[in-house]
């Protein structure tokens, strides 16, 4: 449990009888930068939710640092930066009542690190939270949770109306984290060139299940993508398995198949394409492929 | 705890101050109630303010710290810091009981005074006094405690009507079983109901 910051098992959530969780399984390392990624209401806000015990699961367990989520003691938390997904902070309170308050609730209070990430994101201290912008609570509500020096930190889309610049700052100061020692991050966003260029291990969210959880550079390897051209007509069955997406048109093939490995290029070349280009992915394109539905379509020459 | 407390005063000081304010009008009545030759004429205008800060009051008070804490998502961005929901939950209640003793305790005092100055016309009971004042605490709270109750419930006017229903049960209770044991056993355990039921669906809600 020590070596896992994060530990999921058999996660099922429910709401209105729709299942949103089914059946999650998880680990975070400790100092991973894990980017959870998903579609809308694909359930990454839930399970965030659930891992921090602001939402009861309907079966399953979730673990932080070792302790039950339901029962996360003051103590833990204490070790714990949260940051939640639309920034809900007291929106009457002004910034300076507010960093008040959450100066003395909190175990530790790094000041002299707060006080910079104040001035270098220019947060008023005497302005209402309901006065400012999406972009600034984002900013106010990160610097909170970093002031604590978190062991874990727990970000529900921290860029969320953040300009490029603030994002860039933010994305920054997210390595700047993890080089200290035994920091770990589990962050979910939307945009996926910034989970790409900070975390270390990617986990994809469709249809409730995990459908990917793995190192960042072991699923651009995993997944391949390859534009075929046949002499002939393209086969409509090249009886690969994991096919996650294959286009035909005419004599072309588009295809996308996971776990891609030395059996499945033989199987391939016993079609004898003439020709079979490598397409490179993006996570972004990989994103795309492993959350839309499995599609095999043949449009007409 | 402190800070949690602090926090609630602050956000219901509207409360506090109107506490303070019906604390004044109602000791101006007890002084003049002693002081009056028609002592039951005048103890009915006690006996109004006294009800309508237990009836109205208390239970808004509750409410109010509950509902604007599901509006606002307090509850939800405490728990993002060091902060439990029995803390929560705990400084709340403790912040009420202070409210209700903002009221109370300048109350039993002047009452206190009033009796060692004056030395009544007919012997009463020397714990009287001591007597009234902790069913009158134990009928404030648990009319705050219905507040609270109510307030953490989704759907409005069906709780607030039940909850004021309630209250209006509660508080003739005095009237019929007196300031004796019958009367804090039954508001006690009325408290703890109130308060375990609160607490159930505080700890288990989504926040």
């Amino acid at each position: 449990m020590d070596e896992n910051v994060i530990e999921v098992e058999n996660l099922v959530k429910y709401f209105d009888g729709r299942c949103v969780l089914d059946g999650i399984n998880l680990k975070v390392p400790r100092g991973c930068i894990y980017g959870l990624l998903g579609r809308n209401a694909a359930g990454k806000t839930t399970m965030i939710r659930i891992l921090f015990g602001l939402e009861p699961s309907t079966r399953g367990w979730a673990f932080l640092l070792g302790t039950e989520s339901s029962s996360l003691s003051r103590k833990v938390k204490g070790r714990i930066g949260y940051v939640a997904e639309g920034h809900n902070l007291i929106q009457n309170y002004k910034v300076g009542r507010l960093v008040k308050l959450c100066r003395d609730l909190s175990l530790q209070w790094n000041s002299e690190f707060f006080a910079h990430l104040i001035e270098m994101f220019h947060l008023p201290m005497d302005r209402r939270i309901s006065q400012l912008s999406i972009g600034m609570r984002a900013q106010l509500n990160l610097s909170l949770a970093l002031a604590i020096d978190p062991e874990l930190l727990i970000l529900d889309d921290p860029t969320l109306g953040m300009d490029t610049v603030a994002r860039r700052q933010f994305l920054e100061l997210a390595i700047d984290l993890i080089q200290q020692q035994d920091r770990t991050i589990l962050f979910s966003s939307h945009i996926l060139s910034d989970v790409e260029r900070v975390a270390d291990r990617i986990g994809i969210l469709a249809g409730g299940k995990l459908v990917v959880d793995c190192a960042l550079e072991e699923l651009k390897n995993r997944i391949k993508k390859f534009r075929l051209i046949f002499p002939e007509s393209a086969p409509e069955d090249l009886h690969l398995t994991e096919i996650i997406n294959q286009q035909i048109q005419g004599r072309e093939m588009v295809i996308t198949v996971a776990n891609w490995n030395q059996q499945k290029q033989a199987m391939l070349d016993t079609f004898k394409p003439s020709n079979s280009t490598e397409m490179p992915m993006s996570l972004e394109d990989i994103f795309i492929e492993c959350t839309k539905p499995t599609t095999v379509t043949t449009a007409p020459q | 705890m402190f800070t949690l407390i602090k926090r609630e005063i602050e956000d219901h000081v509207a409360f506090f101050l109107g506490a303070a304010i019906a604390t004044a009008i109602l000791i101006v009545l007890l002084v003049s109630v002693i002081f009056s030759h028609d002592i039951p004429v005048h103890g009915i205008g006690l006996l109004i303010p006294g009800i309508v800060v237990v009836v109205i009051g208390l239970p808004a008070m509750g409410a109010s710290q509950m509902y604007t804490d599901r509006t606002r998502r307090i509850s939800a961005f405490l728990s993002g810091l060091p902060v439990t929901r029995s803390w929560i939950l705990a400084a709340r209640i403790i912040t009420g009981i202070l409210a209700i003793l903002t009221v109370l305790l300048p109350l039993t005092i002047t009452a206190g005074v009033l009796r060692s100055l004056l030395l009544p016309p007919i012997p009463i009971y020397p714990g009287l006094i001591v007597d009234m004042s902790v069913t009158a605490f134990l009928m404030a709270f648990a009319c705050y405690c219905l507040g609270l109750q109510s307030g953490w419930t989704a759907s409005r006017i069906t709780p607030t009507l039940g909850a004021l229903v309630l209250t209006c049960i509660l508080v003739p209770l005095i009237l019929v079983k007196g300031f004796g044991p019958h009367i804090k056993v039954i508001l006690i355990l009325f408290i703890i109901a109130s308060l375990t039921c609160t607490w159930q669906k505080f700890r288990s809600a989504p926040l």
